[in-house]
């Protein structure tokens, strides 16, 4: 299936597609247009549009479209529970929802001034949900400090 | 030159590389082999050590050896010292030190669990530090939101801070204008919000806020605002008291009578009676 959103993406446009193409859909593509050419595209491509006001798959009250697609797909994964909460911080801008939200957000917002192709910038932020998610299932509870005495 | 570390690195043995490449020396080599082979390994291929015990490049106190690189080479960079205290904070785990710490940690020990090869770890962790360098650089000051007006209000108030002018700034009058064009549909500006998004102290926006704005408060200021819109409302007889109430955001009438007898002298129902006298 396709997906289309906005270009430019941060955060939301970067977590849905990896938890599409990692729990709902592994053949999915992604297509990022400018704003206004988002519903017209989605019909003429036959994409579904995500995270744009007007579309199912977008914000709702205080949750984001990550949150909107885990409740769809009843997806109960613990661990994406719990990304859910880290990746809704850094988009709504409610740092202090989980304290990784933060470091996300400084991460994301400067891939997002590094890479200016959408398509590289969401190779790159695959890499780094799937350090996030690899941190919170498996390494979570380790604590890393500088011992002299190793 | 080549520098050579402890295999299996998570915060200071990728942070460092990074910043020697990008601000040392371009084409540094990078080692990392078990922990008991780095003095060994390094006299043999004529190698710097760092970031382990009893070596010059590793930490002090509570400092940690990107801090020492950053000393040693007198990097002289606003965005570096943000850096440092978040590399800092998730290097020794103490998440405190910078807001951005625990998520720097979680995503890099997350790498480490993903990808084996230290090497290929070394090339992933370059994107992160260019990737925090470059939101150190530039996009601080940015908060995600989807709020436009709140961004304008927002760029307008974080350009200000950043500068610091004695006289009336171009900010205040600008500020004056945003509040002025938006009281009409949007009557719920918290300098609470706006000041956790600036990430600054709500009482210094506040202090700062009040020397531009006739000596009121954000709060008094923008009250001030909604009662001169309700004057004009109660000045056209299309609307009923209740509804002048509700466009200048007051819930309820009575408090909306208070505050506007507070401010005219009158309340609002003889403030109109004297009008369609004159």
């Amino acid at each position: 299936m396709k997906w289309i959103t906005r270009e430019r993406p941060k955060i939301d446009r970067i977590a849905c597609p990896w938890l599409i193409k990692n729990f709902v859909d592994k053949e999915a593509t992604f297509i990022y247009v400018p704003k206004e050419q988002v519903f017209e595209k989605a019909k003429e491509l036959q994409a579904i549009p995500y995270d744009i006001p007007g579309a199912e798959y977008s914000h709702v009250g205080d949750l984001c479209t990550f949150d909107y697609i885990l409740n769809k797909h009843k997806l109960q994964d613990p661990t994406l529970l719990q990304l859910a909460t880290i990746i809704r911080g850094a988009d709504t801008n409610c740092m202090d929802l989980a304290p990784q939200c933060a470091g996300l957000w400084a991460i994301s917002a400067g891939l997002s001034y590094l890479y200016h192709d959408d398509q590289e910038q969401l190779i790159a932020g695959m890499k780094i949900y799937d350090a996030l998610y690899a941190w919170a299932k498996h390494v979570q509870n380790e604590k890393h400090t500088w011992n002299p005495h190793l | 030159m080549k520098w050579i570390t402890r295999e299996r690195p998570k915060i200071d043995r990728i942070a460092c590389p990074w910043l020697i490449r990008r601000f040392i020396d371009k084409e540094a080599k990078f080692i990392y082999v078990p922990f008991d082979e780095v003095k060994k390994q390094a006299e043999l291929l004529g190698a710097i050590p760092f970031d382990i015990p009893e070596v010059e490049f590793t930490h002090y106190e509570d400092y940690c050896t990107f801090d020492y690189f950053v000393k040693k080479y007198k990097i002289d960079d606003p965005a570096i010292e943000t850096l440092t205290i978040i590399v800092r904070g998730a290097d020794t785990d103490r998440h405190n030190l910078a807001q951005q710490s625990a998520g720097l940690w979680a995503i890099s020990a997350g790498l480490a669990h993903n990808i084996t090869n230290d090497h290929e770890l070394l090339e992933q962790g370059m994107i992160i530090y260019d990737a925090l360098y470059s939101w150190a650089c530039h996009l601080q000051n940015e908060s995600h939101t989807q709020n436009p007006f709140e961004k304008l209000l927002m760029q307008t108030l974080g350009d200000y801070l950043k500068t610091s002018q004695k006289r009336t700034p171009k900010w205040a009058k600008e500020l004056k204008n945003i509040i002025q064009d938006q009281i009409d549909t949007q009557l719920s500006l918290s300098l609470k919000d706006i000041s956790k998004d600036l990430n600054v102290n709500p009482s210094y926006l506040s202090r700062e806020f009040s020397k531009y704005f006739d000596d009121l408060s954000f709060g008094d200021y923008i009250r001030k605002l909604r009662i001169e819109k309700a004057i004009q409302l109660l000045q056209s007889p299309v609307y009923s008291l209740t509804e002048v109430a509700y466009l200048t955001g007051f819930s309820d009438q009575s408090h909306f009578t208070r505050i506007f007898k507070k401010h005219t002298g009158q309340n609002p129902s003889e403030f109109r009676k004297n009008l369609s006298k004159k």
